[in-house]
């Protein structure tokens, strides 16, 4: 403030500008406190699925990814293809070695060197851009029948989900002035750290602006979440997504655990929270797309808690089946974990498949219309 | 006296072969006699009778019907009216009945008659059937425009997205609740399909609490309700049932009380802990009785297949629904004590009941009060939570005036059965007095009604 040094003030009138600059930042921050107030936050939690639908709420409600953004993506998108060739070429090597029927395993001859160059480069901090040739060589590779045997193998090698999307398209990323789709973008994986957060409002149909929403989603780190999570005490709701795609897969960070199990963890944990009484929960069961082709050749009981799981129909009845099973699984979850005074919270599970933007946009839109008929019921209105 | 040998001709101002002189709605409003649409006063009068006493029956009551229309005997609207000799107009059937029980007096001005003849009123029926024809054929417009409109709303429903489905809707439910006639109308338009199929998982609350106020009230055939059970639309009436208006849970509670009446359905669909969770918010909810009796029927109704009733105790429905038994009306009361009973059947029913303060209390006080049915219920629950752990609950129940009650129980003309069990429980209370000390406590310290 540059008045304190600028002139020589009487005392009083020095004075009497402090206390009115004062109340000026006073009289500011309760205007904002005011405005903030009318914006409903929301936290992201779960284990993965979490960055994907942050993106898609970007693409839907805010505008987009600009080129700049889109351009931004493509050093990832080409990492995400280096890191998944060198997964699935070690994986076969290693099921070579330990897998009773190992010679299905086997990389062809023609495709080994190239293998070994690859997962060198795979290994390295830096990759080079994805040209035409190493990608037609990794289009090669991923053909070779033993790769594709590990890629059948994926849960338990961390093979990611994009790896199919990607893999056919290699010709479309490694073109010279390649630029990410929309598409591109939310398949692409970066370990989210930190917290990054969007502020949106749907637009309804009449294109009046809706509730303002901010969006926070927190990087999916294991170790020092007590330490923060108390800050977000008064969030509107907690997003929760629980993607049921990975009931037959191990975490990246302990191998012996299986993921379902760690949701189940994390889901109760977050539940008990005191910084949560009052808060909506919204449980995005995710990844629908992937647990609907999955359910009817691995079955759900492979997860121990889905172990008293008895298959009943096929096909379409049985997905449904199953789905239903896994969610009641969560319900029950839920009301094991919340003390009967807080039975009053909002609960709602939403069937996700986070990379389909209408279906996100018609499940946000349901969320949009929960919370605020919960907002009319708090004031009494209905 | 005189004879008349035929009715008389037709008024001057009837025209010949009918034809209307006036039309009926302004003729009756005027008070005018009008001639009836198309009708020979002579050929037509029997048959005058027989549709007048038809369009009476069907008219709704509530319609003020003008005085002298109503015969003073029976004060019902007449259709054949009569008149005597001194100049009062009756029911041809109620006045001759009168006659013939040997009255010689006309009975509203108790005068003497000097002639016992009846001289059909044509007049005044004519004037009748006037008037009701006018207010039937009002009432049958007004049906079928109902009905027409409610066709008009299930075809624009086909087509029409966002606001405009939701407005559809609206307007359907309101035609259907408050118009009968509409509701078959909808059905066979295909309303019902169409609005079965709007639910799923992505339904919104607006429209799915109006499609399930539709549904509600329709009459649906079995492979509609086979329809209606599946897994993400049950899913979505409980979300409706857990988070809408009292209007909206008591129709959610409805709809699915009228799937579980169909003799194939799962019980897997209502073993749902936010169904269980939603009924028990419901019946607890004080500010509406209607809330809390439909939610107890469709409790009842879940409670009676066994699967689910591990699940209903693990939500904690047992010590919520005994602290609820002061508060409820006969009929709710007898609801809930039949759930209680079904559930004491199960061990971890019977341990709910036991661990549960007010289970003994409750129950000692509903015996004998109520109803039989009560009673037996209360008796159920007593014996399961006293068997259980008698030590512990024989002598709290006994403090509570149960041996009074019991003996009089045994005393009274009911069930055998209910007498053996009130006996067993009398047994296994009175294990730890002694004779005489038990005997004082089976004396009847309040008058019990």
């Amino acid at each position: 403030m540059g008045s304190f040094c600028s002139r020589q003030k009487p005392y009083n009138e020095a004075d009497a500008e402090e206390n009115e600059q004062a109340e000026e930042i006073e009289r500011r921050i309760a205007r904002e406190t005011k405005a903030e107030q009318h914006i409903h936050k929301l936290l992201l939690l779960g284990e993965s699925g979490k960055s994907t639908i942050f993106k898609q709420i970007k693409l839907l409600f805010q505008t987009g990814f600009d080129e700049a953004e889109l351009g931004s993506y493509t050093s990832v998108i080409h990492a995400n293809v280096y890191q998944t060739i060198k997964i699935l070429f070690d994986g076969a090597k290693e099921l070579a070695q330990n897998e009773s029927d190992s010679s299905k395993y086997v990389v062809s001859c023609e495709n080994k060197d190239v293998g070994e160059k690859l997962s060198d480069i795979g290994s390295r901090l830096d990759y080079p851009y994805l040209t035409k040739e190493i990608a037609d060589e990794i289009k090669t590779l991923w053909n070779d029948a033993a790769i594709q045997e590990a890629y059948s193998r994926g849960n338990i090698l961390q093979v990611p989900d994009c790896a199919q999307y990607f893999m056919e398209n290699l010709e479309r990323l490694s073109e010279t002035d390649y630029v990410p789709t929309k598409e591109d973008v939310l398949y692409a994986r970066v370990r989210t750290t930190g917290v990054v957060e969007i502020q949106f409002s749907p637009v309804g149909e009449s294109r009046k602006s809706g509730e303002v929403y901010r969006l926070y989603d927190v990087g999916g780190q294991r170790n020092e979440r007590r330490k923060w999570i108390h800050l977000f005490e008064g969030v509107r709701a907690v997003i929760f997504c629980a993607a049921i795609s990975e009931y037959d897969q191990m975490l990246f960070e302990d191998e012996m655990k299986n993921r379902m199990m760690e949701t189940k963890e994390l889901f109760d944990w977050v539940l008990k929270q005191a910084c949560f009484e009052k808060t909506s929960f919204m449980l995005f069961l995710n990844k629908f797309d992937i647990f609907e082709k999955k359910v009817q050749k691995v079955p759900l009981n492979v997860c121990e808690w889905f172990r008293d799981y008895q298959p009943m129909a096929s096909g379409k009845q049985e997905v449904e089946h199953a789905y239903e099973f896994v969610k009641k699984k969560f319900e029950g979850l839920y009301f094991q974990s919340t003390k009967p005074e807080r039975v009053d919270r909002v609960f709602k599970i939403y069937r996700t498949t986070a990379l389909d933007q209408k279906l996100v946009k018609k499940t946000f839109k349901l969320v949009d219309e929960t919370l605020r008929r919960r907002n009319l019921i708090e004031a009494g209105l209905l | 006296m005189p004879q008349y040998r035929q009715p008389p001709p037709p008024p001057p101002w009837a025209l010949e072969g009918g034809g209307q002189v006036l039309d009926v709605e302004t003729a009756v409003k005027d008070g005018i006699l009008g001639a009836t649409a198309g009708g020979g006063a002579l050929a037509g009068a029997a048959g005058e009778k027989l549709e007048l006493k038809k369009m009476i029956d069907e008219l709704d009551p509530l319609d003020d019907i003008p005085a002298v229309f109503i015969c003073p005997i029976s004060l019902d609207p007449m259709t054949d009216p009569v008149t005597l000799c001194t100049g009062q107009t009756y029911e041809r059937g109620n006045i001759l009945k009168w006659l013939s029980m040997g009255h010689l007096t006309c009975p509203t001005t108790m005068q003497e008659l000097w002639d016992d003849t009846v001289t059909p009123n044509r007049t005044l029926l004519q004037l009748i059937h006037a008037w009701f024809s006018q207010r039937y054929l009002r009432a049958k417009k007004r049906a079928e425009d109902v009905q027409g409109r409610a066709a008009e709303v299930v075809d624009t429903l086909r087509k029409a997205k966002g606001q405009a489905r939701v407005q559809a809707l609206k307007e359907l439910h309101q035609l259907v609740t408050a118009h009968p006639s509409t509701r078959k109308t909808a059905a066979e338009s295909g309303g019902i399909g169409l609005v079965s199929s709007l639910l799923g998982p992505f339904t919104s609350h607006a429209v799915g609490s109006e499609a399930i106020g539709i549904l509600v009230n329709l009459d649906l055939c079995s492979d509609s309700k086979a329809n209606l059970m599946q897994p993400a639309k049950v899913s979505l009436v409980v979300d409706m049932l857990n988070e809408g208006t009292i209007e909206t849970r008591i129709n959610c509670t409805k709809f699915i009380e009228m799937l579980m009446e169909e003799k194939d359905f799962g019980s897997e669909n209502v073993s749902s802990f936010s169904l269980l969770v939603g009924l028990l918010k419901l019946v607890k909810d004080k500010r509406h009785p209607n809330g809390i009796s439909a939610g107890l029927g469709l409790l009842r109704m879940i409670c009676s297949h066994k699967q689910v009733r591990s699940l209903i105790v693990s939500v904690g429905a047992v010590s919520q629904l005994v602290e609820l038994l002061p508060h409820l009306n006969p009929d709710s009361l007898e609801a809930t004590l039949q759930i209680l009973d079904d559930l004491s059947l199960i061990p971890e029913g019977q341990k709910a009941l036991k661990d549960c303060q007010q289970t003994i209390p409750n129950a000692v006080r509903i015996l004998v009060r109520v109803s039989e049915t009560c009673t037996q219920h209360a008796l159920s629950i007593l014996w399961a939570v006293c068997s259980l752990a008698p030590e512990e609950c024989a002598p709290l129940a006994v403090e509570m005036g149960l041996a009074a009650r019991l003996l009089l129980i045994m005393q009274s003309g009911c069930d055998p059965t209910v007498k053996q069990r009130s006996a067993e429980l009398l047994k296994i209370c009175s294990v730890n007095y002694s004779e005489s000390h038990f005997i004082s406590k089976c004396k009847l310290t309040r008058t019990i009604q």
